[in-house]
């Protein structure tokens, strides 16, 4: 649940990044690390909770801030989960307090089912959670464009987009860059409006 | 999931009076009260040597996850953790459903006084967070103020 500290006008959002294993969610915080602008002292230290070879363990955390909005300090806290499927209850305890969610599909073919399987465990874990994927903003992020054996976006949208309410879709090369900035911006415009509409935010 | 009660600025006020006084009587350097989605609610003590908000997300994620093992272990919970170090240690204990106390200190500092006293920081902070959600636990905050209508990107990659 997001936290706005009339104190001292800052706004704060978590945001997280879930997806199949390899998919890319660290590729996306590190993109973001690397080439987001922001004025001196407003983007934290990218942390990565990693094992030797780089497969994420608990969690990348990357606290950063936004222009401000009216005001408003917007401290966005972005997390990706660990995608392997022994790690599920590492993805429960991250996705707690969530505010919006990328899901970052890997679209090659043959990843197709791990990317069904690990969408169905998103709406697993939200609900265990007492949440709902209807009421959290997402967006679905289908990353790896540029590999020559991938699915076409119209196919990932018929399986992962497929419900009542179709949410935006970006297609990706995030170790290009390519993307990524496109889909955080979204998922940020989502979940302000979000609050806009509905006053649910706490304060403190 | 519990969520976070309203506070006031009253509210913040009081519990930074609370951390004040805490770290005054057990010699800790820092203390900052997180919410378990890892968001840092507020802070008192040395704040410069410490990335507060970075410790506030991996201590709310190293809690929650000993939170877990309890439960594999018959525990209902786990009440605290405790870290030593060779310069600084830190203790982390729940305050209530929606937060955590964390405390950094220095090594030469009793562990017993550091414990022993945020057994009172903590009951002050969960009334002061009962009061604050017994004021009025229905309100939201009006954030019509934000222009969400503009156009520009929130985030921009360098040119």
């Amino acid at each position: 649940m997001a936290i706005i500290n009339q104190a001292t006008k800052e706004l704060q959002v978590k945001i997280v990044y879930y997806g199949p294993a390899m998919c890319g969610k660290t590729t996306n915080l590190v993109q973001v690390h690397d080439h987001v602008q922001t004025a001196a002292g407003n983007k934290g230290k990218l942390v990565s909770l990693a094992t030797s070879s780089d497969r994420t363990l608990f969690f990348d955390f990357l606290p950063i801030e936004a222009m401000s909005i009216k005001g408003f300090k917007t401290k966005f806290q972005l997390y990706t989960v660990p995608g392997q499927v022994i790690y599920n209850t590492t993805r429960q305890l991250v996705l707690r307090g969530v505010d919006g969610i990328v899901f970052c599909a890997d679209s090659q073919y043959e990843k197709m089912t791990e990317n069904v399987e690990s969408f169905q465990n998103l709406a697993d874990n939200l609900k265990s959670l007492k949440l709902n994927l209807n009421e959290i903003p997402y967006v679905l992020q289908y990353n790896k464009r540029d590999l020559p054996n991938v699915a076409p976006m119209e196919y990932m949208d018929f399986l992962l987009n497929n419900r009542e309410v179709q949410v935006p879709a970006f297609g990706a090369a995030a170790h290009k860059c390519e993307g990524v900035f496109e889909t955080l911006n979204m998922i940020t415009r989502m979940l302000l409006h979000k609050f806009v509409n509905q006053g649910q935010p706490q304060y403190a | 999931m519990g969520t976070l009660p309203q506070l006031l600025e009253e509210d913040i006020q009081r519990l930074d009076d609370v951390l004040r006084e805490y770290l005054e009587r057990s010699d800790a350097t820092t203390a900052l009260i997180i919410d378990k989605g890892g968001f840092l609610i507020t802070s008192h003590g040395d704040a410069r040597r410490f990335d507060l908000t970075t410790i506030g997300a991996l201590a709310s994620g190293a809690f929650l996850a000993n939170q877990t093992i309890a439960n594999l272990v018959h525990e209902e919970n786990f009440d605290s953790v405790y870290q030593q170090g060779e310069t600084f240690s830190m203790f982390v204990t729940n305050i209530d459903e929606s937060c955590l106390l964390m405390v950094i200190f220095s090594s030469k500092v009793g562990v017993g006084m550091v414990k022993y006293h945020a057994t009172d920081a903590r009951k002050q902070i969960a009334n002061q967070l009962k009061t604050a959600q017994d004021r009025d636990p229905s309100a939201g905050l009006d954030l019509s103020v934000l222009n969400l209508a503009d156009p520009s990107a929130l985030f921009k990659r360098k040119a």
